[in-house]
């Protein structure tokens, strides 16, 4: 699989370097040439919008930013390739950092705004700011010039393309590493990424940085390539065409990245053939007709659903026929493009006929890599120096929501190599406890600490790198992750390779590499899914969903493993199971905090237990001695236990 | 300080037409957590239809029920076509990408109906100053301030005292529960969207006359509007109105002291620094986010 991806790369790169050969109309080269600096920043795009799953409108500004850092630079300072090329690149990635400061914050439709208004203002400074950029006039720069050499067209070509290819193969690499995974266990679930030790703020400037790189050097060669840069090329149209490329070709893949780019490139030149735009359309709605109503003959869908793209596409062609001239409609074509993909083709062209060939092909599924054999021991053996001591101290703490106190002045202290049991009636505070324990909430009063090290006003992603691990009580894993890579994602501290190494693939990051699968693998057979390692985690049934959390916790390396609720939703031998797997934990020295309706489970394993109830600590002891306890009789059945 | 008078007063007639851009988000983001990200060009073709109109011989204020008529019905196509299948996938990429080419197709559309160029919306009313407090102000100036406060005043009456509007608060405040007790929470998300684009098309003939109207003079409207509601606070009615005369000064007195090409500026770097540091607005409450 991997080799032949490799020999159909090769083949395509030898092709595109051919092609200033056996074509010698320079319109062509130069077209193919856009479409390769397009992809450089879609590459990019890419992972903002496919890994993080961020909306990112402000890539036309930063491509903006590129150009015009190289336009200014051979302007004003007659400055060379080889330093334009780097300086595009580091001042585009620091406008990145710059507009991922107010996007830290904020997702969504507000993330979309921000980097739109990034955009605008970008746009507008370029404009006003004449004394640099020349305004609206814009700015001449010829082809680049290598060891005194003056680049011809061709030159300029394969240069773009030895630059492509590179910069293809530093995201794929890039994407493929512990950055990867972070950027997209972002997107997965945020709270359990920090809960991992992946800070979600940081990864999400790095996600920004890197991405405006890649536009700092798309723009870079987009203004030797154009030789004439003005403002309005950067404007709000060129970023929503970025993204109909990147979700049109297919998000998270690179083939798609190089689709999209020939896609938006190619489509308005082909556009402006009205009698092609005619036949186009035509054809497209004699299908979307077939289609339609063979799908409907078939079942597979209902009349309703297909009413509106039939008569959309019977409508695209009588207006194409109505038309005089089709360049003036070019932006409304790509309205509709979107509208078309966002409905009907959400996972792009690449998405499509990967689901085409996984229907047709023998599952699709990519051969288990378990190495047969025993693993070493997977789990790390906590430091058990001091059995017996208090590891975790919490005291008075108080946690007020508005005028509800979740948690009421409650002392807890947890013995190093026990299992603490947490328990108490639904809403009595048992998960606001676990939250405030990691971070997710600070205590509105009161003290918290652990290892002797305070917690409160840390991080969540501090916290849990400080050695405080847990599991979710609404299962939070990284959907579109397999099982392997949500653990490898837990294992993200045991990385210490950088983006340099990644991209070298230096032998530091490829021992890493190799180590954290090993030991992926080791901990997911512990959890007992090792016949599961490769599947996405969405697909898993819910009790292993939560099997695979306890996997990802321990990959952390913990002294103290937080459950929450880790048997619900199991089967009765999946508990016992369960049992066992939670009694291994604490042998290896890993303290345990456990939260659990299950009172078989509870009264089984615990060595001690507190009992909340309406946020206050009511009982605390043994389990017989609890279970004994007239105020936990009265808070679990009511009444009064006269 | 006359001039400094009058830039003010010019800054409170655009801020209304912020705040009630703004108001139009809050509309749909209070029903389905969602915007309108062509919003600017609902504003735009009410413009652009009450221009038409107008120069048809139609009498201003009779205009202005039809283009009501018109952004109530261009509101609910948007919703329609971009907005409810991407809820029903639960698609936040899906609405957000969907309400943006929309709004290029209206732009585009309006482009190819009505020319590039900026267009003259005749002012409906004298267009020679009064004085004010001793500086000048415009008649329709005061004209835009009391037809946005009447728009949304009428707007909010409606929540408040009539049973669709309980419907629409009752959305509001859980969607699904709402649905549970029987509320067309569909047809109420329809519904805000035809009320935002509505308010949007009215705010565009109200601004028309003071300033040209052409396809691209919603985008950036939009984008500040945007800016306003987030200074204000997506659910805060107070808010928007602060928030859109603290923009709309700005921008006047930047415009006139510094240059009119760095007007836009100062919205959006407000924009972003009150993301940066209070994304719930300076007066939207925090809220919570439960694990």
């Amino acid at each position: 699989m991997k080799r032949k991806s490799l020999v159909a790369g090769v083949i395509g790169i030898a092709i595109l370097a051919a092609a200033p050969l056996y074509t010698h109309n320079p319109y062509y080269i130069h077209m193919i040439g856009t479409i390769m600096i397009y992809a450089i920043l879609l590459f990019g795009l890419d992972i903002v919008v496919g890994y993080t799953g961020q909306v990112s409108l402000g890539h036309a500004g930063l491509f903006g930013v590129g150009s015009y850092t190289a336009g200014v630079l051979f302007l004003k300072l007659g400055a060379p390739l080889w330093l334009i090329i780097p300086a595009s690149i580091g001042v585009t990635a620091g406008f990145g950092a710059l507009l991922a400061l107010p996007a830290l914050r904020v997702t969504g439709p507000y993330l979309a705004m921000v980097t739109l208004a990034f955009g605008t203002i970008i746009q507008i400074l370029i404009n006003e700011m004449d004394f640099l950029t020349e305004g609206p006039l814009g700015l001449k720069i010829p082809k680049p010039s290598i060891a005194g050499v003056q680049l011809d067209e061709n030159s300029f070509y394969w240069m773009v393309l030895a630059l492509m290819v590179i910069s293809l193969v530093v995201v794929d690499r890039i994407l493929k590493s512990q950055l990867g995974r972070a950027f997209e266990a972002l997107r997965g679930s945020p709270v359990a990424s920090d809960c991992m030790g992946v800070s979600v703020y940081r990864y999400k400037v790095y996600a920004f940085v890197i991405s405006a790189g890649f536009a700092g050097l798309a723009g870079c060669l987009y203004s030797y390539s154009e030789q004439y840069i003005s403002p309005n090329t950067y404007n709000f149209e060129l970023t929503v065409l970025f993204l109909l490329a990147v979700i049109m070709g297919g998000r998270k893949s690179r083939i798609g990245s190089l689709l999209g780019a020939a896609i938006i490139v190619i489509l308005p030149k082909l556009l402006d053939d009205l009698e092609l735009f005619r036949m186009v359309a035509s054809t497209l709605a004699v299908l979307m007709a077939v289609g339609g109503a063979i799908a409907v003959s078939r079942e597979m869908t209902t009349v309703r659903a297909m009413a509106l793209p039939v008569v959309g596409t019977i409508a695209l062609a009588g207006f194409s026929f109505w038309l005089q001239s089709i360049t003036d409609w070019r932006l409304s074509i790509f309205g509709l493009m979107i509208l078309f993909v966002v409905y009907y083709l959400q996972d792009g062209i690449v998405g499509f006929v990967r689901g085409l060939l996984v229907r047709k092909g023998s599952g699709g599924g990519r051969a288990i890599v378990l190495a047969s054999g025993a693993h070493k021991d997977a789990i790390t053996q906590a430091a058990s120096t001091h059995t017996g001591e208090d590891l975790l101290v919490a005291k008075g703490v108080l946690m007020q929501f508005g005028g509800l106190k979740a948690i009421n002045q409650v002392d807890i202290s947890v013995k190093r190599g026990t299992i603490h049991g947490l328990i108490g009636p639904n809403g009595s505070g048992k998960s606001t406890m676990m939250n405030v324990l990691t971070g997710i909430y600070v205590p509105t009063t009161g003290a918290i600490e652990f290892a002797g090290r305070s917690v409160v006003g840390r991080t969540s992603s501090d916290i849990a790198l400080s050695g405080i691990a847990r599991t979710f009580q609404n299962v939070q894993l990284f959907g579109e992750m397999t099982a392997l890579q949500n653990v490898q994602v837990g294992l993200h501290h045991t990385f210490h390779s950088n983006i340099v190494d990644i991209a070298l693939h230096s032998p530091r990051h490829t021992r890493e590499e190799a180590a954290s699968v090993e030991r992926g693998l080791g901990l997911i057979d512990f959890v007992g899914l090792a016949d599961l390692a490769n599947e996405e985690a969405r697909n898993l049934p819910y009790g292993k969903q939560r099997l695979l959390e306890i996997a990802r916790a321990l990959a952390l390396d913990p002294q103290l493993l937080l459950l929450d609720e880790p048997a619900a939703g199991l089967t009765a031998p999946d508990i016992k199971e369960l049992i066992t797997i939670i009694r291994k934990i604490r042998d290896h020295g890993i303290t345990v905090i456990l939260i659990e309706h299950h009172m078989d489970v509870v009264m089984g394993v615990c060595d001690r237990l507190s009992v909340l109830d309406f946020g206050q600590k009511i009982a605390e002891g043994k389990p017989a001695d609890v279970r004994a306890d007239e105020k936990v009789i009265e808070a679990y059945l009511g009444g009064t236990a006269a | 300080m006359e001039i400094l008078l009058q830039l003010v007063y010019s800054g409170i007639a655009l801020g209304m037409i912020y705040a009630v851009i703004a108001f139009g988000y809050q509309l749909t983001f209070q029903t389905s957590d969602t915007l309108n990200f062509g919003q600017g060009d609902a504003l735009m073709l009410g413009a652009m239809v009450g221009l038409t109109l107008v120069n048809m011989g139609l009498n201003f204020w009779l205009m202005l029920p039809i283009v009501i008529a018109f952004g109530l019905v261009q509101g609910a196509v948007v919703e329609r076509i971009g907005v409810a299948p991407a809820i029903k996938i639960k698609s936040e990429f899906g609405w957000i990408m969907s309400t943006i080419a929309l709004g290029i197709i209206f732009k585009n559309v309006a482009e190819n109906i009505w020319g590039r160029d900026d267009l003259k919306f005749p002012s409906p009313l004298p267009e020679s100053p009064l004085k004010f407090l001793g500086a000048n102000v415009l008649p329709m100036e005061i004209l835009v301030v009391i037809g946005a406060v009447l728009m949304m005043l009428a707007v909010e009456f409606f929540n408040r005292k009539t049973i669709y509007g309980k419907a629409v608060v009752a959305t509001f405040n859980d969607r699904d529960a709402a649905k549970l007790m029987g509320i067309n929470t569909g047809l109420v998300i329809t519904f805000s969207y035809a009320l935002s684009s509505m308010s949007a098309a009215f705010a565009g003939v109200l601004i028309a006359p003071l300033t040209l109207t052409g396809a691209t003079m919603g985008s950036v409207l939009g984008l500040k509007a945007f800016a306003v509601a987030i200074i204000g606070g997506l659910t805060s009615g107070m808010g928007i109105i602060v928030g859109g005369i603290i923009l709309g000064v700005a921008e006047t007195t930047t415009g006139f002291y510094l240059s009119t090409g760095y007007k836009d500026v100062p919205g959006l770097v407000l924009l972003l620094l009150v993301l940066a540091f209070k994304p719930s607005g300076l007066f939207g409450k925090t809220a919570i986010k439960k694990v």
